[in-house]
């Protein structure tokens, strides 16, 4: 009852302000871009407030109305707007146009750590670098575990690479991208989450559903963006150091520097290595592969009158070793695991502005090239894929900036070859493939008072798998000034390469049965969001409630119970979906001290075995917690993560044991220097097993990807930050 | 029993934080949140201070300190040195002039 009150009381005293909220940008003739620090005055009330670093504002109204709004910003002309009571479940769009030359605005840090943006159409759920410093590490696996909406977990207990799961479905039907360039495809989607580092992050965008069409057609969960530092913005040296008990050390540079006027450059350093030999649940296996990873970025900005553009080439070199203890590179006696992977790609995103402020044309061109072989045992495995692609997006408004029109092409080409071995004989699995893919696209976007849309489609013409359509649509109400709803619908599809995409499962004796024929994956994905935020007792909170469900009309599974001694791969015809709620709750229960609880149950199922049962080694419920607190004085931050699984059905029956993990860590904050400590899975919980038929590793039983929980107990680490600005 | 205990913090406990900590306030040539950032930052970070926080409204930083450890003009010259104004102390020239632009004279 107490609560009922409180929440009622909530909705009454935001009716009844008047809360008025929205964007503030600044528009130049290079460019549109959130303005932070802008001065918002309400001059009938009087009341001041300045925008936030996203450009983000909210005000009271006062008893006065009509008020007015005055936006100051040094740089850019002020401009007044009239508001009243009806504005309040207006996002308000306000573009401040530049009154001499560009100046220098200097982006920094976000205020919030983790939010769903509230102007956004689609369900979007940012995390920024303050997030990534609450769990110091290391790579993109693992800046997601502090995050209730991706689940990491380990593909097997040889190599020890990790995946991510958005949905519960694997990350393949999660379109990545690294600033709207497609990322981590194809042969890297087995190990490439691992070598990038977390600290060359500056956000990641997690959308739920099919997200834009203007992005491509594989968003089938979802579609995840991560923002790199930006070469003006980043610091002229940043140095990060890190070291765990399992022997990891990792070392990771980046700098900025302005090279004229118009030029920026930064770049990105980082080598890291594994070399401890660890076999605590002595199996005679190695609980941690070896491996030696070195990688390159170096990216250029320029800003001009007319265009901008970003150029970069990013180059990594990754090794593992792995297996049985006494197996080396010089002496390969018992069971190995090996990788070499090579990458190189050079990307660039070029914006050209049109005389209007509005119209804009922007060209994203990449290439990619990716070299990797290696072994599980006696199963080799290898592959080349050479990728170009090429998107053409046009930017327009209709009459107002309430209507935006968005419309383009896209063109992307695939030389793949590849090749795996089984595990008994020379039998041999693979393909190579050439892909063609032209498509064409176009979106609506709306923005009115309290209804915001987005209606789009694309088609395309794939050279294997025919012409498909994508129509998609997403829309947000806000039912009150403070609570938003969502709907999202939309269809997506991919390509699928069976090698690729399930390469840890070489790391068992059980022989492959290949799909009979190269189909792709079709998916329509509803989903539906509520989001309340509040203030209570002057401090922020939000309560998101949410569910999606995923349906595929088509499907390439990996059967493994249908037979014990092998993996069926098939393709099912609308037999296997994801229904996936999740609710999240965060609030400041004192000053500085922030609390997020979240709990999700997932549904994936699909024909296995004749039967529409469950997807195996998938936990059908998680509860996350999260504590942080910064001291008043921000010397010092505390962490503490807890997450709860619930039990995974085993492939061939039986259950795996539901499990816990809790993550700790404390920062010292200097000027320029941070010292943190942690320690991970400090309830030790460990997967006694994780490798079935470990005395034998080349007869049939042997199997290392029933895993579902950590294979190493607690650890700790750590590790320092320096930065110059 | 809480009687007592209430009794002692009064006997005891109060005068002993008095003496302890000082809350201040310093009235700044602050701008932005660009200069927000800063002057939290250096002052947080200097000897003796608990806790700074700054007003961008009114320009004035609350530091709580320990008298025991600096004092006013201590705590006035870290804000002169990074190019900011302390209540009738003039910023550091030089300073000032490092200072992003939406921190310089006139910069809002």
């Amino acid at each position: 009852m107490k609560i009922k009150l409180f929440i009622a009381a909530l909705f009454w005293s935001a009716l009844a302000l008047g809360q008025i909220r929205g964007v503030v940008q600044g528009a130049d003739s290079v460019q549109t871009k959130p303005l932070k620090n802008v001065k918002i005055t309400l001059l009938g009330a009087g009341t001041t407030v300045y925008s936030n670093e996203d450009g983000t504002f909210e005000i009271l109204l006062g008893k006065q109305q009509p008020d007015t709004l005055l936006f100051v910003a040094k740089g850019y002309r002020s401009d007044r707007l009239v508001v009243t009571r009806s504005d309040r479940f207006l996002a308000l769009n306000v573009v401040l146009v530049s009154g001499q030359l560009v100046q220098e605005i200097v982006v920094s840090k976000q205020k919030d750590a983790h939010g769903i943006s509230k102007l956004k159409t689609l369900h979007v759920e940012e995390l920024t670098s303050a997030e990534f410093r609450k769990a110091a590490c290391c790579n993109l696996s693992e800046s997601f575990e502090t995050n209730a909406t991706v689940d990491v977990s380990m593909s097997d207990a040889i190599s020890g690479a990790k995946k991510i799961q958005l949905l519960g479905l694997d990350a393949v039907y999660t379109q990545l991208q690294f600033e709207n360039i497609p990322f981590l495809r194809g042969l890297e989607s087995a190990f490439g989450m691992s070598v990038i580092p977390g600290t060359w992050l500056e956000s990641i965008q997690i959308t739920k559903g099919t997200g834009s069409v203007v992005n491509g057609y594989e968003s089938m969960a979802g579609l995840v963006n991560f923002e790199f530092k930006k070469p003006k913005e980043m610091p002229r040296l940043g140095l990060n150091l890190y070291q765990n008990r399992f022997g990891r050390t990792e070392l990771n540079l980046q700098g900025g520097q302005q090279l004229s006027e118009r030029w920026h450059m930064g770049l990105f350093a980082s080598g890291a290595a594994v070399y401890g030999n660890f076999d605590d649940n002595n199996d005679g296996f190695r609980d941690q592969a070896l491996s030696n990873t070195f990688n390159l970025l170096q990216r250029f900005s320029y800003q001009g009158p007319r265009m901008e553009a970003q150029l970069g080439v990013q180059a990594y070199a990754d090794q593992k070793i792995g297996g049985q203890s006494s197996y080396t590179k010089a002496s390969p006696v018992g069971y190995g695991m090996q990788l070499a992977s090579e990458h190189l790609s050079v990307f660039s995103k070029t914006g050209f502005f049109g005389k209007k402020p509005a119209q804009s044309l922007g060209v994203i061109a990449q290439f990619k090239y990716q070299n990797m072989s290696g072994l599980y045992g006696l199963r080799n495995f290898s592959g080349r894929e050479k990728r170009g692609y090429l998107n053409l997006i046009y930017d327009d408004i209709i009459y107002t900036a309430d209507h935006k029109i968005k419309a383009g092409a896209s063109f992307q080409a695939l030389s793949l070859s590849q090749w795996a071995g089984q595990p008994f004989g020379a039998e041999v699995v693979g393909a190579d493939r050439t892909e063609w893919v032209p498509g064409l696209f176009a979106e609506y976007a709306y923005a009115g008072n309290r209804l915001s849309a987005v209606v789009g489609a694309r088609y395309d013409q794939h050279n294997l798998a025919g012409g498909q359509f994508s129509p998609r649509a997403h829309f947000k109400y806000a039912l009150t000034p403070q609570l938003d709803a969502r709907l999202t619908a939309g269809r997506a599809w991919r390509l699928p390469n069976f090698v690729v995409d399930n390469l840890s499962l070489l790391a068992s004796s059980k022989t492959w049965l290949a799909p009979q024929a190269l189909q792709p994956e079709v998916s329509w994905n509803v989903g539906a969001s509520l989001v309340q935020g509040f203030t209570f007792k002057k401090r922020k909170g939000s309560l998101s409630l949410d569910a999606y469900y995923t349906r595929f009309s088509q499907q390439l599974v990996a059967d493994r119970d249908s037979l014990s001694g092998a993996v069926v791969f098939k393709n099912l015809i609308d037999n296997s979906l994801a229904t996936v709620l999740q609710a999240e709750f965060s609030y400041a229960i004192l000053r500085g001290l922030d609390l997020r609880l979240a709990y999700k149950f997932q549904d994936v199922r699909a024909l296995f075995n004749g039967e529409f049962q469950t997807q195996v080694l998938l936990p059908r419920q998680r509860i996350f917690t999260n504590l942080g607190y910064q001291t008043r004085n921000k010397r010092w931050s505390y962490d503490l993560t807890y997450s709860r699984y619930s039990a995974v059905r085993l492939p061939q029956g039986g259950q795996g044991s539901p499990w816990g993990l809790l993550n700790a860590q404390v920062t010292r904050n200097w000027k320029q220097l941070e010292l943190y400590a942690g320690g991970e899975n400090l309830l030790n919980v460990m997967q006694y097993h994780p490798i079935i038929g470990a005395q034998d590793p080349f007869g049939e039983a042997f199997d290392a990807t029933e895993l579902w929980s950590p294979i190493m107990g607690w650890n700790v680490y750590f590790g320092l930050r320096y930065t110059i600005k | 029993m809480k009687t007592i205990l209430i009794s002692f913090l009064l006997l005891f406990g109060t005068p002993l934080f008095a003496q302890k900590t000082m809350v201040l306030q310093i009235q700044t040539s602050a701008q932005c949140g660009d200069c927000k950032e800063r002057i939290e930052t250096a002052l947080n970070q200097a000897k003796g201070v608990v806790y700074a926080e700054l007003n961008l409204e009114t320009k004035v930083v609350d530091v709580k300190f320990k008298p025991a450890k600096t004092n006013k003009e201590a705590l006035q010259m870290v804000l002169v040195n990074i190019g900011y104004q302390a209540d009738d102390k003039k910023a550091n020239p030089d300073a000032l002039k490092a200072l992003p632009l939406c921190c310089q004279p006139g910069g809002h």
